[in-house]
């Protein structure tokens, strides 16, 4: 028998609403993924498919706003014991300006944080005020990226890199294919320090999916499939403990 | 002016997911190579001639000028391009430089449905398979735009997301492009975005501003003042370009007033009532709350609800070289029609915002000066709105029996 999947799973602050997206974090974490990635709904969701995008505009009308999802972040951190990523888009943290919103961050005792509009380079310092706060900024990186701009992204030596699957949006099926495998070994060679943890992600949603990528990745980012199991109501908590479960089950 | 900055004092950039950097980087690099090409140039030039039709006349405003008094008004009759608006300048610029880059497919997004139909007309032409996503409340606003960009060939889709307007288009066009700039040119439409849409939308729209310093010297005016709407400002920073290093004429953006100044009542970003922020790929103004969520906005016009502005306009606005006023959807509607009978023409909506701040503020110049308003579109779109607007009983009337056929 092997081990279980790393998975990180990631759910909307305020999606369903607050009490539920507290209850779909421990569900996550009691189904046992290895980090989770609280998403701040942000208005204008480019990055993302159908089901964020809804799922944020529904956060934002059950009344998230930023200061309640720091006090939420701290709720879900002293409930679960898996280290926590904050993700949002770039407009969240520069108008709270980046060094504030990572120190609230820090103080709601968040692992780490995901800003895929703020790249290396035009990040708005996120990854050096990051790194001063002890909290873990992760690169997104995608497998369009120049071969320089991924050396200069791997010397950030940051402790995780988030890897897109495809190009594209949050949602739809990848596969996992020779290109795949190959853009996942060419960011491991591009790293000259410390081995990077290589977090896979895009598209993800069954078993077979993070079976095939586990043993190119530290570990497998599970998103829209989750927010799509409790779009359509019930309990947050135990759908998404049993579905995690399913897909880390060794 | 440099063809490329980037940046705008504080504002511009290119604040994109990594899988959409490789795509602006090899767009920037064919823009600067094409723009460096004679053939490109000549190629374009004479699509701007015999397509758009080209040079776009300026016009003397004599009734108008004689009934508002003061300064002598001009109109650059922007409108009388093909497809009804200096939309088209944009669309063929980019559109051969996708043919050029090897691009099979465009995509686009749209407000008022003028960048729009000038995209899915400049396709249709090229032979290039268009797509053109547009928020399902414009589509409502601006039927006849979307009739036009069928007949042209296009696929219209439309965006039901956030407030189902401009800024939701560009959206949805930025994810389509996400997943397929292999293949596809987004052909966006305003100067705005992340770099190099800013600086390559001025440019090809530049030829608006060109063309003016010519008629200008001919005519021999004394001009003392530009006036432009702005939605993202695409009109107005072409129209504006030859005189952004000079310190005159005065150069003047007319905002969205709206119906008021509170949220979600308008799309003023200038004067203080927009704030930094970083959205859709660039930093700018725009109208946000205090946790940097996009606010809902409002306009009579399609074209100028757009809670942002484009960065270099942003910037020339903050450091005092652009002039930024507003003017409600009432005053626009008003403009309308007064140009209509006086000068025989027909601002769309949009650029009557530009012409209701001409009329107010005429007067404050000296009779020998001269204003030139920018028409950038034509009001033909407009004709659902602006007749229930102006005469609502028969003109329903008229659709119900329409309906019956």
């Amino acid at each position: 028998m092997s081990a279980p999947s790393r998975i990180m799973a990631h759910l909307v602050a305020y999606y369903p609403d607050r009490a539920g997206s507290l209850r779909a974090a421990r569900g996550l974490a009691d189904g046992g993924c290895t980090w989770l990635e609280v998403q701040f709904p942000f208005s204008d969701p480019t990055a993302d498919g159908p089901d964020i995008q809804a799922a944020c505009a529904r956060a934002l009308e059950a009344g998230f706003t930023v200061k309640d999802g720091f006090v939420l972040v701290a709720e879900i951190c002293a409930a679960v014991t898996v280290p926590v990523f904050v993700m949002s888009y770039a407009n969240l943290l520069f108008t709270r300006g980046v060094g504030r919103f990572l120190d609230e961050c820090h103080a709601a005792g968040a692992y780490g944080v995901i800003v895929p509009d703020l790249p290396p380079d035009a990040d708005e310092g996120l990854y050096a005020e990051a790194r001063a706060r002890g909290l873990a900024a992760v690169p997104v990186l995608s497998p369009s990226i120049s071969t320089e701009r991924l050396c200069r992204a791997a010397a950030l030596d940051t402790e995780y890199i988030y890897a897109t699957l495809r190009a594209g949006t949050t949602g739809p099926r990848s596969t996992v294919d020779e290109a795949t495998r190959r853009f996942l070994s060419s960011i491991k060679e591009a790293r000259t320090t410390r081995p990077a943890k290589i977090l896979a992600g895009f598209g993800v949603t069954s078993r077979e999916q993070v079976r095939a990528l586990e043993s190119h990745a530290h570990g497998v980012i599970v998103g829209s499939a989750l927010v799509r199991e409790i779009a359509g109501g019930g309990d947050p908590y135990a759908l998404l403990r049993a579905r995690i479960r399913e897909l880390v089950r060794p | 002016m440099k063809r490329f900055n980037d940046f705008f004092g504080q504002f511009g950039g290119r604040y994109v997911a990594e899988m959409l950097r490789a795509p602006l980087d090899e767009l920037e690099a064919a823009f600067l190579d094409a723009l460096d090409d004679a053939s490109f140039r000549d190629l374009l030039a004479l699509t701007l001639r015999d397509f758009a039709g080209r040079p776009t006349p300026l016009l003397f405003a004599e009734n108008a000028t004689r009934e508002l008094g003061g300064a002598r008004i001009y109109i650059k009759l922007e409108g009388l391009a093909h497809t009804g608006a200096h939309k088209i300048n944009n669309a063929i610029g980019q559109a051969l430089l996708a043919k050029r880059m090897g691009k099979t497919r465009i995509i686009a997004e749209t407000g008022a449905g003028q960048h729009g139909v000038a995209t899915a007309a400049v396709c249709a032409r090229l032979g290039i398979p268009c797509r053109v996503y547009m928020g399902a409340v414009d589509m409502r606003r601006q039927k006849p735009n979307v009739f036009w960009m069928e007949r042209y060939g296009a696929e219209v889709v439309a965006v039901t997301g956030g407030s189902a307007t401009l800024k939701d288009a560009v959206n949805e066009a930025l994810r389509d492009w996400a997943g397929s700039f292999r293949d596809t040119h987004y052909l966006l439409g305003s100067a705005l975005g992340p770099s190099p849409y800013p600086d390559m939308v001025r440019e090809f729209q530049s030829v608006i501003g060109k063309e003016l310093c010519g008629q200008i010297e001919e005519k021999g005016l004394e001009c003392a003042a530009l006036v432009a709407c702005v939605g993202g400002g695409s009109n107005a920073i072409g129209f504006f370009s030859p005189f952004l290093e000079s310190e005159t004429p005065e150069l003047i953006g007319v905002e969205a007033g709206g119906r008021g100044t509170g949220v979600g009542e308008h799309a003023a970003r200038m004067n203080g009532r927009g704030q930094p922020g970083i959205v859709q790929g660039y930093k700018s103004l725009f109208l946000t709350d205090a946790d940097g969520q996009v606010l809902s906005t409002h306009s009579v016009s399609a074209g100028l609800d757009y809670p942002g502005i484009g960065p270099q306009l942003a910037h020339l606005g903050t450091m005092g070289r652009v002039r930024f006023l507003t003017a409600s959807d009432a005053e626009a509607l008003e403009a309308v029609k007064f140009f209509a009978r006086m000068e025989g023409m027909i601002f769309a909506l949009e650029s009557a915002h530009a012409a209701a701040a001409v009329m107010r503020i005429a007067r404050d110049y000296p009779a020998e000066s001269s204003l030139v308003v920018n028409m950038s579109g034509r009001g033909d779109k407009d004709l659902f709105i602006l007749a229930r607007a102006m005469d609502a009983e028969p003109w329903a009337e008229f659709l119900r029996e329409e309906a019956a056929q």
